[in-house]
């Protein structure tokens, strides 16, 4: 039998009998529609939450430290060795397969206070290890993001953090001032061993101002690394040798996200602390997929349910027709036409349900979401923080994986009513009564 | 002599019926010419209808040899005998079998959808053979719409649309009346002329006049015309002492 004469039989065959294929397809159309929306709710949760963490950085970076022994590191007898940040371990590092650059932070050790115009504000330093901060997934709003002798490179918050010192009560505070291109005094504290301050006054002029990350970079100014280290070195009054001292931290680049988790846990195995917002990222998205297939699981309950409907209807049918069985073999229908025809009308009514409950429930979903959301942002508003912008996410893949899986649940459902209809005996079907 | 076209040989049927076996062909030994119009008469229970469905290959014989046009019928596989029931044979049934939600052009081609004949080619051929059955005009009628004699003109034409080489038909005038059944029996007869080999099981009596050969069933046995005759009397004489003995006992 051809397929498409299969298919106009089928819907025929269906389309006589509409009352009690809608009432079968009923149950499917709920299960199916639970489907979509209670996973549409488990993606647009996840979205939220996803955005939530828009800002925790680049995925593809690795912050790593040094690890120092603990407290009681000699208990067991051997002096436990701190694993530092040396030149040489940094070398052990980049040889993981992944790697593609590491860039090593210093944090500045002196106390910082700067001062431009009639403000002044405090904030702390970071000296890295590349004159180019795109390497770390930043990018200004001003200027460049290439880092010059002499120069910093300043977060999108820290302009907010100059103050005018003198200002009265009542006043209004100053807006936060444009410091791109600016040069900015930095003084520089130090305690000698009797307490007293000594300073030391730096001008820097400033190269570039960042993108809003929504994390750390937002509140950091960039510093060369050798510069950090001289004042570091004036601050304590030691040399500091990177390659017996090491780095206070250095940021691994990997070459793709999914090999972050493997890379972090190479950089874990070699003593050091690592950390990357990957494994974050990742234990929130297996939280959200767990939420998923709970969700999915309940609509599958109601589909399963559904599907015990359309193996009830289909066996009816096949009682009914027995006759139009026989007959269909007496003119040459093989079993498997005939296994055909009835898989195709289970199937069929799997389908139409499916259709339908993928439009409810996608319907739904846009319902829900314009509902959710002006209540949220209402919310939101009152208590600050971001309005999320979806309650209930439906991805393409969804609507077309429902309607796959309703149209098998049918098919399934119908195999054991067909295979009796194909495997009837046909002298025995044309006398049924 | 033509050689045989059908040849049976120690058939055997039986059935499983509530503990008892029954034999509704118990060692029959058949052959049958090409191009001829059998009718199979006998009373019921003797076996003829299970005959007809074994030759359509609709049932399988609990023993012996089925040979129709040269093929091994007993030793055909499902998907085999399906083939050979398409290609080979065309059913009429007693209570026509049409497909209530089909109109009568749609029940014609149906046979077709199996075969795997094109759209275009399945209603121009349904269309002429329901013309040559007179149904021109009645194509797009539901069996419901029909008369009886109608019903099982549609039936014919279905038979015929693979063009079979064989024509099976049990009681094909039972349900019609009788000026109907004529014109069914006169189809048939046709049917014959143009090269098809017919077998008809009936009780019509009138059958006899079209056909070219008789075979008589007796328990699953076929019996010559004599025989059966001599049992139909008996059958006769007894129902007949039954009755007078009834009467005497009022």
């Amino acid at each position: 039998m051809k397929f498409l004469d299969l298919l106009k039989l089928i819907a025929g065959n269906l389309s006589r009998r509409k009352g009690r294929v809608a009432l079968t397809a009923i149950g499917v159309v709920i299960g199916t529609a639970a489907v979509v929306i209670l996973v549409s709710l488990a993606i647009g949760l996840q979205e939220n939450a996803n955005q939530q963490l828009y800002g925790i950085g680049d995925l593809t970076q690795i912050s790593v430290s040094p690890t120092y022994p603990e407290g009681g590191g000699e208990k067991g007898g051997q002096p436990s060795q701190p694993k530092l940040l040396t030149n040489q371990a940094i070398e052990e590092i980049r040889a993981i397969p992944g790697v593609v650059a590491i860039i090593p932070h210093e944090y500045m050790n002196a106390g910082m206070m700067a001062y431009y115009d009639k403000l002044e504000g405090g904030f702390g330093a970071t000296g890295v290890g590349t004159s180019e901060l795109a390497e770390l997934g930043l990018s200004a709003t001003q200027g460049s993001t290439t880092l010059q002798k002499g120069e910093i490179i300043i977060g999108s918050m820290i302009p907010s953090n100059f103050y005018n010192p003198r200002l009265r009560p009542g006043q209004d505070p100053p807006p936060p001032p444009d410091l791109y291109d600016k040069k900015i005094k930095i003084v520089f504290i130090k305690w000698d061993p009797s307490g007293a301050e000594i300073k030391k006054t730096i001008t820097f002029r400033v190269a570039g101002v960042l993108k809003e990350t929504r994390s750390g970079p937002d509140w950091s100014v960039y510093m060369r690394l050798e510069d950090v280290k001289a004042i570091n070195e004036w601050a304590t009054g030691q040399r500091i040798n990177y390659n017996k001292n090491g780095y206070s931290m250095v940021i691994v680049k990997v070459d793709d996200v999914n090999h972050v988790l493997d890379a972090t846990d190479k950089i874990t195995e070699l003593g050091f602390q690592a950390f990357s917002p990957q494994s974050f990222v990742e234990g929130i998205n297996n939280f959200y997929l767990i939420l998923q297939v709970i969700f999915g699981g309940v609509g599958a309950i109601a589909l399963l349910v559904a599907a015990i409907g359309i193996a009830n209807t289909m066996a009816m049918a096949i009682l009914e027709r027995t006759r139009e069985i026989g007959l269909m073999k007496a003119i040459g229908a093989t079993n498997r036409d005939v296994l055909a025809i009835f898989l195709g009308e289970a199937a069929g009514i799997g389908f139409v349900g499916g259709l339908g409950g993928v439009i409810i429930g996608w319907l739904a979903g846009q319902g829900l979401n314009v509902v959710a959301i002006v209540y949220l942002a209402g919310q939101t508003a009152t208590q600050g923080g971001m309005p999320p912008s979806v309650a209930v996410s439906t991805p393409l893949w969804l609507p077309i994986f429902a309607l796959v899986f309703a149209t098998i649940i049918g098919l399934i459902s119908g195999l054991y009513p067909a295979l009796r209809a194909a495997t009837m005996i046909p002298v025995l079907a044309l006398k049924y009564e | 002599m033509s050689a045989a076209f059908i040849r049976i040989v120690g058939l055997k049927k039986h059935f499983q019926m509530g503990g008892t076996t029954v034999r509704a062909l118990d060692g029959l030994d058949l052959e049958i010419v090409q191009n001829s119009f059998t009718v199979v008469m006998g009373p019921s229970g003797s076996g003829k209808s299970t005959l007809l469905y074994l030759l359509g290959g609709l049932d399988r014989p609990s023993a012996g040899q089925i040979d129709v046009a040269g093929q091994r019928l007993d030793q055909m596989d499902e998907n085999q005998l399906a083939i050979f029931r398409r290609k080979s044979v065309g059913f009429i049934f007693q209570s026509f079998n049409l497909i209530q939600s089909m109109n009568a052009l749609e029940n014609v081609t149906f046979p077709m959808q199996f075969a795997g004949v094109a759209p275009k080619e399945r209603n121009s051929r349904a269309t002429e053979l329901l013309k040559r059955v007179g149904l021109a005009d009645r194509m797009h009628h539901k069996p419901n719409e029909l008369s009886g004699g109608q019903q099982q003109r549609v039936a014919i034409a279905r038979a015929l649309v693979n063009n079979p080489i064989m024509i099976l038909a049990d009681e094909p005038t039972g349900n019609l009346d009788s000026g109907s059944g004529i014109s069914v029996m006169q189809m048939l007869a046709e049917l014959h002329k143009n090269g098809r080999t017919v077998l008809v099981v009936t009780h019509d009596p009138r059958m006899k006049h079209f056909a070219t050969h008789k075979i008589h069933l007796l328990d699953g046995k076929v019996v010559s015309e004599d025989e059966y005759e001599r049992a139909s009397l008996d059958a006769l004489k007894f129902t007949e002492q039954a009755a007078n003995l009834g009467e005497a006992h009022e």
